[in-house]
């Protein structure tokens, strides 16, 4: 385990800002933290870094347990802040050169580095003449820069295009698959956790609420795809399938809840061999969203339950 | 290069002669000195001074601009880091918290290291052909480093704690104004218990009698013993406040 944290507390000038803080990243795996604004999230993080003592609780980082993060540990982790800062009248080859070299050891060559996170044109222009998403990238590359074996990102795809978030993506699958780095992945786009992580952490006023790998958390709380149909005709109650529940109609939509192990293209297909008459199917979030939405909802209930 | 000390030195050397406001800022530091130079040569008043007082005001010139440029650059050094993004990278890199303020002060003394050189030509020029230039030159360095790098600890410690660059420059510059505004007192003041007493802990004053009794009365080392002692022990509070401060500098 590259990240084993339980039970972490945590008060800073007398105020509890994580209460109950469960986490735990593998290597090859991609591991989502989610979590509203001022969740905790980069709190843990800071704690996690050694940049914060945590109060109580277990935090073992490669396997071993630390109160203070070692310069040797250090070494073994990349972190990309959420404000990614530059010395703006540095260049990105310099830069990336004299940070990796505050690592000592060997380093990653420079100019395939700006290549990986596309960079490879902007490697002698100044930092400050960058745009918003080359700094991410460029920050991303600053992680990567001492060939770390754990990836710390905290919201690693603000800022960047459609595009540009795909391939950042690719890369941080490429990572996890091929060179075997634990990525924690710390973020409030469902979007990429959906697409990257096979385990989540779902945060919510310092507590995890919810923890575990991604696609049983989905199945074990129904948290499937909510779809929107557009219909010509309406069918029978007793025709809709038993996989479909119904969340809302009128207006000739139908809103419905399909469970995790549906295939949502087969459904479809299989409706319109009954005679259904879908004019449009749309996406309405579910999923990894509904559970979220769920997740913290119940989260504050219980919060509010506990203060009456 | 992996010794994160000079790298941390280097990037700050380089911060402030490759990057334009550092040179502005040496640009500026000439232009004062050259501005007072020629007041002292060529103020009909002030031309009347003999040699050793006209090197006496320089080099106490160049301790006070040090000393402003040593709280500037100090009070950058954790709060500016903050405030650019770049403290977090740098704490969680393989660096303790003394490597990163011996780094940070490191850039100072060369801040202060080319301000010393600029400042020699000054002094050749105001103070050529008179008596004591030579230990002009060398008590600006001995009393003067100490008190210039005290205050850019001084303003590092504000600088970690407080998070904020203009907070911890305002902070550090009203402790400096402290620190000169009782050399303004009349004589007669100063020489007062008070005014002794002030002096006796005040390491600006401490440089700067020195300078008095060097230059202009051409007393010998041994009767300064005192004021370096002082200098010296302003110098190791500091940095003790800088070691502290710099192991859980705000960085949110």
């Amino acid at each position: 385990m590259l990240i084993n944290v339980e039970n972490l507390k945590l008060s800073l000038n007398g105020v509890s800002i994580l209460q109950d803080v469960q986490l735990h990243v593998a290597p090859n795996q991609i591991y989502g933290l989610i979590g509203p604004n001022g969740a905790g999230k980069s709190t843990t993080i800071a704690v996690v870094l050694g940049l914060y003592a945590a109060d109580s609780g277990k935090l073992e980082l490669f396997g071993k347990a630390t109160e203070k993060t070692s310069a040797d540990v250090r070494r073994r982790i990349g972190v990309m802040p959420e404000h990614a800062g530059f010395y703006d009248w540095m260049s990105a080859c310099d830069y990336l050169a004299w940070h990796a070299n505050l690592y000592g050891g060997p380093r990653r060559a420079i100019p395939e580095l700006l290549a990986q996170v596309g960079l490879e044109q902007a490697g002698r222009c100044p930092i400050g003449r960058f745009s918003q998403g080359m700094r991410q990238r460029l920050a991303l590359a600053r992680a990567l820069a001492h060939g770390p074996e754990l990836l710390i990102l905290d919201e690693p795809t603000n800022g960047l295009d459609p595009r540009g978030r795909r391939e950042i993506h690719d890369l941080f699958l490429s990572l996890a698959r091929e060179q075997g780095v634990g990525i924690l992945l710390c973020t409030h786009l469902l979007d990429d956790v959906d697409r990257l992580c096979s385990r989540i952490g779902i945060i919510h006023h310092g507590c995890t609420v919810l923890e575990g790998p991604l696609a049983e958390l989905l199945g074990r709380h129904g948290a499937g795809g909510v779809y929107r149909l557009r219909l010509d005709n309406v069918p029978d109650a007793g025709a809709m399938p038993k996989e479909m529940e119904m969340e809302d109609r009128g207006n000739g939509w139908w809103c419905v809840r399909l469970p995790t192990d549906t295939n949502p293209a087969d459904l479809w297909q299989r409706l319109l061999e009954h005679g259904w008459r879908i004019r449009e199917i749309r996406a309405e979030g579910g999923g990894l969203e509904d559970l979220y939405i769920r997740m913290t909802h119940a989260a504050v209930e219980s919060r509010q339950e506990g203060t009456v | 290069m992996s010794n994160p000390i000079g790298l941390i030195a280097a990037k700050e050397r380089r911060a402030l002669l490759e990057n334009q406001r550092g040179l502005a800022w040496l640009l500026a530091f000439s232009a004062t000195l050259s501005a007072f130079a020629l007041l002292l040569v060529s103020n009909t008043e002030l031309s009347l001074l003999d040699n050793a007082q006209v090197v006496y005001l320089m080099v106490g010139t160049v301790t006070a601009a040090g000393a402003v440029i040593a709280v500037i650059l100090g009070s950058d050094a954790f709060a500016g880091e903050r405030e650019r993004g770049t403290l977090v990278p740098l704490l969680t890199a393989p660096i303790t918290p003394a490597q990163l303020l011996t780094g940070k002060a490191a850039g100072l003394l060369a801040a202060w290291g080319v301000m010393y050189v600029l400042a020699l030509p000054y002094l050749w020029a105001v103070g050529a052909g008179g008596q004591n230039l030579l230990q002009a030159v060398v008590y600006l360095a001995l009393f003067g480093t100490p008190v210039v790098l005290g205050f850019g600890y001084m303003a590092m410690t504000l600088s970690a704690w407080t998070g904020g660059v203009m907070t911890s420059l305002v902070g550090s510059l009203i402790a400096l104004l402290f620190s000169i505004g009782p050399l303004f007192l009349d004589p007669s003041l100063r020489d007062s218990a008070v005014g002794r007493a002030l002096d006796m802990v005040n390491p600006f004053a401490g440089a700067i009698n020195t300078y008095d009794a060097v230059i202009v009365d051409s007393e010998t080392f041994s009767p300064q013993l005192p004021r370096l002692a002082l200098v010296v022990i302003w110098l190791g509070l500091m940095l003790l406040a800088a070691r502290h401060a710099a192991r859980k500098p705000c960085f949110r």
